[in-house]
């Protein structure tokens, strides 16, 4: 797998710094961070899916929100302990990953994107109409049980899921399977020449994605308390999960780590000037530019900086 | 019966006017401009600013807006899309942010609140006892007018002829003299302008709203996908069936049904038929 000593040492300074991080910031700041953890899941999931073969999905909050709507329709109209519910939620999400799964077969490219989109649209209509006993309809929900309270509960929380699905995703693609996904992406054709089966990969990192969006979704209403279909299915929040992958470096899983802080961290900062969804203005400026210089975002600008540092110092 | 044959005829105008320009560019290179909502939002703000906040005269606000939408689309085509280079899916995003960016410029400018847009025509005609507004009529006609006027250029002109000539084959268009990217930008900004005006009758048919981009994108989306070609005839077509298909379910079944079948109908076609409906054509 190629590991080396230096990759235990960063992913251990990480978490050391996750840990150590309340006792640094104040507890507005660690909020902030809680969010941007979310992202973080909600972008390595979708970078499963898409940042590796090449299947764009414009449609990711259909996921999250399955697994979002399940555990709150199972705990708070059924009174399931939360514990059965979320593990329940993140099932039925990989069933909806079948789903979505289902016209990959089939298309491609912009098609897919396009399906996907309609999905998400789909979802966010028929949870208004089909049953508003149980999804509360338009309004959505409030009073879901909370897990954790106060900021530097929750900051623990979701920091030590996010960092179990960041180290496990990044393990999982530096394995075989991984190598395979990335040349999905390059060449279809070529891996089933190969003799691979590309459904099966395919199915594996739907799932894979599917699993990781359903735990994020889930978790996530169960930190906010409320949920609202506006909220979730909506095109800003596609948006910002792509970006946040697009910025940070797809396919990397370092890459949607530092674009989701760079983004939560950057949306927060403009805050005092510009209060509303104005923000965006600057927010998607810069991602636009960015991703037409650099479409590898960040992490590549990094890395090539530090090669361009080494060869000067070889000199 | 008749109130939803009226009903539908005049939604179905005006999609098939919505539709036109996202089609124009898919039929050009088979490039989803996924920004081509904020053709319709920009074009919409800038008839209200120009018609309701300085108070020139309707037809001259529908002007800047159809200017607006033509500049928006040449700018588009020479930032975004030629640096691409034909790589579809980074175009899509770059597109979809752009549209997201410009979502949150209007909002900066004309603020968060949606705004009603006085009809660009006023007057109410009973047929059958359906209220029918000379607005929606001449959204109708206007289409009508638009989309034949548009079949006649691209039949009959040179420039029109060069871009049947790009739609079917980009080099062998280049190898007869033609400069793909000079046309491909005529393309971008006539769907910029059309996209403009259809902004304008549909911000009048419904309200001015920062997110009003998303709605009629899935429109063009779905015309687009069902009908599978990039031809004006087949946008035409597609529109009423996608048109009609929304009336009836919303008199029929319920209101709130009303997208669920377009997105039934687009993730059904995509998925059984990729190809759409008909087949593809060129222009």
């Amino acid at each position: 797998m190629g590991l080396r000593w230096y990759h235990f040492t960063a992913w251990g300074l990480f978490a050391i710094g996750l840990a150590l991080l309340p006792e640094i910031v104040s507890k507005g700041t660690l909020r902030t961070f809680i969010f941007a953890n979310y992202l973080v899941i909600f972008a390595i999931s979708w970078d499963l899916l898409s940042g590796r073969t090449g299947y764009i999905s414009f449609g990711h909050p259909f996921l999250i929100g399955i697994g979002a709507y399940t555990s709150a329709i199972l705990t708070k109209r059924f009174g399931i302990d939360v514990e059965l519910a979320i593990p329940i939620a993140v099932i039925v999400t990989m069933i909806g990953g079948l789903i979505v799964l289902l016209p990959a077969l089939r298309i491609r490219g912009s098609y897919f994107a396009l399906v996907t989109l309609a999905f998400m649209e789909l979802m966010y209509q028929l949870v208004q109409v089909i049953r508003p006993d149980l999804t509360g309809g338009t309004r959505g929900m409030s009073g879901i049980q909370t897990l954790t309270r106060g900021a530097v509960n929750g900051f623990y929380f979701s920091s030590f899921l996010m960092f179990v699905i960041a180290i496990s995703s990044w393990f999982l693609l530096r394995t075989r399977i991984g190598t395979a996904l990335t040349a999905i992406g390059l060449n279809e054709s070529a891996v089933e020449g190969s003799g691979l089966s590309v459904t099966k990969l395919k199915m594996f990192a739907f799932m894979a994605s599917a699993f990781v969006a359903g735990l994020g979704g889930a978790f996530y209403v169960h930190y906010l308390g409320s949920l609202a279909p506006r909220a979730l299915f909506d095109i800003n929040f596609v948006f910002t999960i792509i970006v946040a992958v697009l910025i940070g470096g797809a396919s990397t899983i370092i890459g949607p780590i530092i674009g989701a802080l760079f983004l939560t961290f950057l949306l927060e900062y403009l805050r005092p000037y510009l209060p509303g969804a104005e923000r965006y203005f600057i927010y998607g400026g810069i991602a636009l530019l960015l991703y037409m210089y650099q479409p590898k975002g960040i992490y590549a600008l990094i890395t090539s900086g530090w090669q361009m540092l080494q060869e000067k110092s070889v000199k | 019966m008749l109130q939803i044959l009226i009903q539908g005829m005049l939604l179905s105008g005006l999609y098939a006017l919505i539709a036109v320009g996202f089609t124009l560019i898919f039929s050009i290179g088979r490039i989803l401009n996924l920004g081509y909502g904020a053709y319709l939002m920009l074009g919409g703000y800038i008839y209200f600013w120009a018609s309701q906040s300085i108070g020139l005269p309707k037809l001259v606000a529908v002007g800047m807006a159809m200017i607006f939408g033509v500049l928006m689309g040449i700018m588009k085509f020479q930032l975004i899309v030629k640096p691409l280079k034909g790589n579809h899916v980074a175009i899509e995003i770059s597109t979809l942010i752009l549209a997201v960016v410009l979502q949150a410029g209007v909002v900066f400018v004309f603020g968060d609140s949606s705004k009603i847009l006085l009809p660009i025509v006023n007057g109410v005609v009973y047929v059958a006892d359906a209220p029918v507004t000379y607005n929606m009529l001449i959204a109708t006609v206007s289409s009508w007018v638009i989309l034949l006027s548009l079949y006649t250029f691209i039949r009959t002109t040179d420039i029109g002829r060069a871009m049947q000539a790009v739609s079917m084959d980009t080099k062998g268009a280049a190898i007869c003299g033609i400069e793909p990217d000079r046309v491909n930008m005529v393309t971008w900004a006539l769907s910029g302008g059309l996209g403009a005006l259809g902004g304008v009758f549909f911000a009048s048919y419904t309200q001015l709203a920062p997110s009003m981009w998303v709605g009629p994108l899935i429109i063009s989306v779905a015309v687009v996908i069902v009908g599978g070609i990039g031809s004006i005839i087949g946008t035409l077509i597609v529109a009423h069936i996608v048109g009609f298909m929304e009336v009836i379910v919303v008199s029929v079944f319920a209101p709130e049904l009303r997208g669920v079948f377009t997105m039934g109908l687009i993730i059904l076609v995509l998925v059984l038929r990729p190809q759409g409906l008909f087949g593809r054509e060129e222009l």
